[in-house]
């Protein structure tokens, strides 16, 4: 069952086949989607838990799309870095079961099929994204999930919704484009398109500065689709307009297909082994530093929680940055599980924020408060959220921001790891703000106490993933080692 | 450095025009003017990467009779094929989110919609 070869194509056309029916499933029925997409995120989440299973027992497979040769066909690569799929299986999942009461208040009735279509799409790019070997293959999987990010933000027929999505689209097109031409010059100097491939041929290249000229566009134009401080501003705007469900997948997940570009990159460039990567390291430590204060910073003044949200995703994204940057064992090992454990928080925290949202109708914190009395299982798990996301044990945010202190320590840079501190420092105090307003301070509106809890499909994903923060921190060994084997491959070229 | 220039003509050409629709995006305030200007550099970036695949006094890479090498590299045309079915679909977003902006507030002019925001 679980070495069955072909589950990994599986997991790609499922949920592609699934949204582009969502629509024809929906005609009779518009009660209908919700479920269709549901079950077809579920048979999915089944193909990457065999998946999964599978990269454990036997380290990573290729496939071999159509059965064309490599470097000539498509491979599909399947590596302990690709079982992201397993986050984002999970995420969409519960971000689908929450739509199901929040979409059907805040977007007209006739337009909810296509709602579902854009958001397994979505999720059909990312899964494509992290388990693909071919280059051309990448790009195309990343419009795929950056188009249907463009349409999601608009979805929810808010004011600036539409101008948001815009600047959104604008600089996603932009940044897209300058990887295309990076993939352009590197399949000039190799003659490859197959990841692996250009990465052997990469070793003897002549000609150092169309490839260096590459890395530099790549890595530049995945910096815009992580939002690395000077080039976030798309990202506050975009992620706190969106429907709150559409908010945890762009936050918990979209923004880290940047981040896991990155991450390939650095593979191609670590296995052609001859590659000086010092200075793209010490722009990514340096810009991951500048993250993580100027967003803990820009979220302190906020009182919309789901923009304070938002600026907390650009310092937690400069945490990952920075790890990698760092290019030591614990630093990379650290960005990658916090690729995993931000988005577990990060989802908690929006969804949460969501409910809060469907019920009360209000956003911001001075309107929120008191609201922890009103609806306290909702409150208690943006709370948990919180603490994680600040890093206090035992919680999942401690323990991959202290594998990145110790790679900062590792890799001889000491001042990053204080960085990393005084950052959670920052983080502290906002996200005090919040739980502050929720608890003890006097309702602005009195009417916000009687309001009861969310229905049961929206508390639920939030309280499961406040319960995996939990147990996250507890269990924060078994990513960790998980991963292990595949950053010491990755070092060790 | 002008015979390189002149060498690689193409390749000079795809840069200014990537530049041409840089400026346009950066500094136009006009919306439908600024997704003009990203269609600029996609097709600059497009003739740059057909560019790459062309050898001189190649031939169109299909066997049969009559087929002699030197081939095109046909690898760079099928790429932008791609590459153009995904630009179609971000204009046609683009260009629905202008509609809609358009409807909302009456205008599309970037400097007027930031002093409405």
């Amino acid at each position: 069952m679980v070495s069955w070869p072909h589950w990994i194509i599986v997991a790609i056309i499922m949920p592609m086949a699934g949204a582009v029916l969502t629509p024809i499933v929906s005609r009779k029925n518009d009660k209908a989607a919700p479920v269709w997409a549901l079950f077809i995120m579920s048979l999915t989440s089944l193909a990457a838990l065999f998946l999964i299973v599978r990269v454990a027992q036997e380290g990573p497979f290729s496939y071999l799309v159509g059965g064309w040769a490599r470097p000539y066909g498509i491979e599909l690569h399947f590596d302990e870095f690709s079982a992201s799929i397993g986050i984002i299986c999970l995420i969409g999942w519960l971000a689908l079961l929450f739509s199901y009461h929040y979409v059907a208040e805040s977007i007209p009735k006739p337009r909810i099929p296509y709602y579902y279509t854009l958001v397994l799409l979505n999720l059909t790019g990312m899964i494509g994204f992290v388990m693909t070997g071919d280059l051309f293959n990448l790009y195309v999987f990343m419009e795929i999930l950056s188009l249907s990010a463009y349409a999601l933000v608009a979805v929810s027929g808010e004011r600036v919704a539409e101008m948001a999505a815009f600047k959104y689209l604008v600089m996603g097109a932009v940044s897209s484009l300058i990887i295309l031409f990076s993939i352009g010059l590197l399949y000039a100097v190799t003659g490859s398109l197959n990841m692996a491939d250009i990465s052997t041929r990469l070793a003897g290249i002549e000609s150092r500065l169309p490839v260096m000229l590459a890395l530099a566009g790549m890595a530049m134009a995945l910096m815009v689709k992580a939002a690395i401080f000077p080039l976030h501003i798309w990202l506050p705007d975009a992620h706190a307009i969106a429907p709150s469900p559409v908010s945890a997948i762009l936050s918990g997940l979209v923004v880290k297909t940047g981040v896991f570009g990155l991450l390939r990159v650095y593979q191609i460039f670590y296995g052609a082994g001859t590659y000086e990567l010092a200075g793209l390291n010490t722009t990514l430590i340096w810009l991951g530093a500048i993250s993580i204060i100027m967003g803990a910073f820009f979220a302190i003044f906020q009182e919309d929680i789901k923009m304070m949200l938002a600026y907390s995703t650009i310092s937690n994204v400069g945490y990952i940055v920075m790890g990698l940057g760092l290019a030591s064992q614990y630093g990379i090992i650290g960005a990658t599980v916090h690729i995993f454990n931000h988005a577990l928080i990060k989802a908690t925290l929006f969804l949460g924020a969501g409910a809060l949202m469907y019920k009360t109708g209000y956003r911001t914190l001075t309107d929120l408060r008191g609201v922890g009395k009103a609806m306290p299982l909702t409150s208690m798990a943006m709370s948990i959220g919180a603490i994680s996301i600040v890093g206090i044990p035992p919680t999942a945010g401690f323990l991959c921001k202290w594998y990145i202190a110790l790679g900062a320590f590792q890799a001889g840079q000491p001042a990053f790891g204080f960085a990393l501190v005084f950052g959670a420092l920052f983080i502290f105090i906002y996200y005090i703000r919040m739980v502050n307003s929720f608890y003890f301070q006097p309702p602005t509106h009195p009417e916000i106490l009687e309001v009861g809890e969310a229905p049961v499909s929206m508390l639920f994903p939030v309280l499961l993933l406040a319960a995996l923060c939990l147990v996250m921190g507890i269990l924060g060994r078994i990513p960790l080692s998980f991963i292990e084997p595949a950053v010491t491959r990755m070092l060790g070229g | 450095m002008i015979e390189a220039l002149w060498v690689n003509l193409d390749y000079a050409a795809s840069v200014v025009l990537f530049l041409i629709g840089l400026y346009a995006v950066i500094a136009k305030d006009n919306l439908i003017k600024k997704f003009m200007g990203l269609n600029i550099m996609e097709t600059a970036i497009f003739a740059f990467i057909v560019a790459l695949g062309v050898v001189d006094g190649g031939d169109a890479p299909i066997m049969g009779e009559g087929a002699r090498a030197p081939f095109t590299n046909p690898i760079p045309q099928a790429l932008i094929l791609t590459g153009i079915v995904v630009a179609v679909s971000t204009t046609a977003l683009a260009l629905s989110l202008i509609i809609r902006i358009y409807r909302q507030c009456g205008t599309i002019e970037a400097d007027e919609l930031r002093e409405m925001e």
